[in-house]
């Protein structure tokens, strides 16, 4: 093993031209990677927050008193996926109405029509159609509550073009994917080809498939690790200058530091171990 | 030890070997002699096993060509010794290195390998070389290293294809003693050559082959 890890690091200074274009190679497919990561992560945000805004709202009896909408509100609570109550009295209702048609509802109607309700928003694994409409149907069955409503098109909608929108994200993530491996593994190849006579010298002193595969893998985990770390200070730059010239346009977690750098081991390994396959049958 | 039975083998050219038999005892000295393309190397090819025969079968040690698993194949070559005319070494590296290499490959401990690297450097003439890239030594020199290198795993038989078609008539003859003393010590040697003039001594013995047929 300590002959591999030796092997694969000198290997690295011994066809230095091809070393450099396989780390960049590595990089760029890296960055690529990288860009749609985080576009992805921060599309992923903007729709999270619409789903937020997916709120079920359930108008209450005009007879209910305090004590009879405290009650009806624990009974809420107990039914499976509501994450947050918000109650909205009566007089909230009439300023919220203030506040949307700039006009006073007592100079309309001369009293006040609207019911008390609560805003309810649910948890996020059950803001899907199939879920709020179980929901729906929990809360119209419990005494007091005149009506729930909720936005149900939206949703529908919604899911729609999420599941379209998934569907084209993992299709161009697995192929960027497959690309950059692709691309890692013929670079590789070609320092592989350079060093061609190695490996018929170390089949013909009897090194097994795997003695001669090692050092090209090491080598190419080598790469991987450069590579990847300079993706990561390249994105982090770039980030660092996108944000301080617009104002925390893109948000990203510290995990994608991390995901590069596995992503650039993974491209290092599969790259070398695909590449290699080729020279090493007997 | 190394025996080839009624051995047949095409290249799609059309030249090989065609019910070629031929055996090679321990501690021989052995002259495979023809002319260029008359299957010397295809006889040697099929001894370390990178081609396998159409038809007949090699038995080397206990390896067996018709029951040979590829996977087999580098424990076949760990017994063999291979040296050819164009050297085949690694000039990205040292003399020293070039012939720990092999013992590297096939996980030799470090100290064992130490020892085993400055014994064989030793009997080829080459100690003081030790440090030094072969692509600054002569052709005979380079052959040497080759030599240490075949030698170093303690093989069986050393294949030689060729050995001084590269070389000098000085080099030539330093690579032939040294061959010799080599066998004297009791390792076979099996060489292929096209050149007569090498051929002859005591203890030895000459295959021809011509047109892939033994004489």
């Amino acid at each position: 093993m300590l002959y591999s890890v030796k092997e694969g690091f000198a290997g690295l200074f011994r066809a230095r031209l091809s070393t450099m274009v396989t780390i960049s190679i590595i990089t760029l497919s890296l960055l690529v990677n990288g860009v749609f990561l985080i576009f992805t992560i921060n599309s992923k945000k903007v729709v999270d927050s619409i789903q937020d805004r997916i709120e079920l709202e359930v108008f209450i009896d005009n007879s209910y008193d305090v004590v009879k909408t405290d009650q009806l509100r624990e009974r809420i609570f107990s039914i499976q996926g509501i994450k947050n109550i918000k109650y909205i009295s009566k007089d909230q209702a009439a300023e919220i109405f203030r506040q949307q048609f700039d006009q006073d509802i007592f100079e309309i109607l001369n009293e006040n029509p609207l019911p008390s309700s609560f805003q309810i928003s649910l948890l996020r694994e059950y803001r899907t159609s199939t879920y709020a409409e179980s929901i729906i149907e929990k809360l119209k069955a419990l005494d007091g509550v005149d009506d729930v409503v909720f936005r149900q098109d939206i949703l529908v909608t919604f899911e729609k073009y999420m599941n379209i929108a998934y569907i084209v994200i993992m299709s161009v993530g697995g192929l960027l994917l497959l690309g950059s491996i692709f691309l890692v593994s013929n670079t590789i190849k070609l320092t592989i080809l350079a060093r061609l006579e190695l490996i018929n010298i170390m089949k013909l002193v009897g090194a097994t498939k795997s003695l001669i595969r090692r050092p090209f893998v090491v080598e190419g985990l080598f790469q991987g690790i450069i590579g990847s770390s300079l993706a990561i200070l390249i994105l982090y730059g770039i980030l660092k200058i996108v944000n301080i010239e617009v104002n925390n346009l893109i948000i990203i977690n510290d995990e994608i530091y991390l995901i590069l750098m596995v992503l650039g081991v993974f491209l290092g390994l599969s790259g070398s171990f695909l590449a290699i396959q080729r020279f090493i049958k007997y | 030890m190394v025996h080839l039975h009624n051995i047949s083998y095409h290249y799609s050219s059309g030249a090989g070997l065609s019910s070629v038999s031929l055996a090679a005892n321990p501690g021989e000295f052995v002259y495979l002699i023809g002319p260029s393309g008359a299957g010397k190397s295809t006889v040697l090819k099929l001894i370390y096993m990178d081609i396998f025969p159409e038809r007949g079968h090699v038995i080397v040690d206990k390896f067996n060509s018709m029951k040979m698993k590829k996977r087999y194949i580098p424990l076949l070559r760990r017994k063999l010794g291979i040296i050819f005319q164009d050297f085949k070494l690694l000039y990205d590296r040292s003399v020293y290195d070039n012939v720990a290499f092999v013992l590297q490959v096939t996980g030799a401990k470090k100290k064992e390998l130490k020892k085993r690297v400055l014994r064989v450097l030793a009997e080829v003439g080459l100690s003081h070389k030790r440090n030094q890239n072969p692509i600054h030594l002569s052709g005979g020199e380079q052959q040497r290293v080759a030599i240490a290198r075949a030698l170093v795993n303690e093989p069986i038989i050393l294949l030689a294809d060729e050995p001084t078609g590269n070389l000098d008539p000085v080099a030539t003859e330093e690579i032939m003693r040294l061959l010799e003393k080599i066998n004297v010590k009791g390792t076979a040697v099996l060489m292929a050559t096209h050149d007569y003039q090498l051929v002859g001594g005591p203890r030895k013995r000459v295959l021809r082959i011509e047109n892939g047929r033994l004489l």
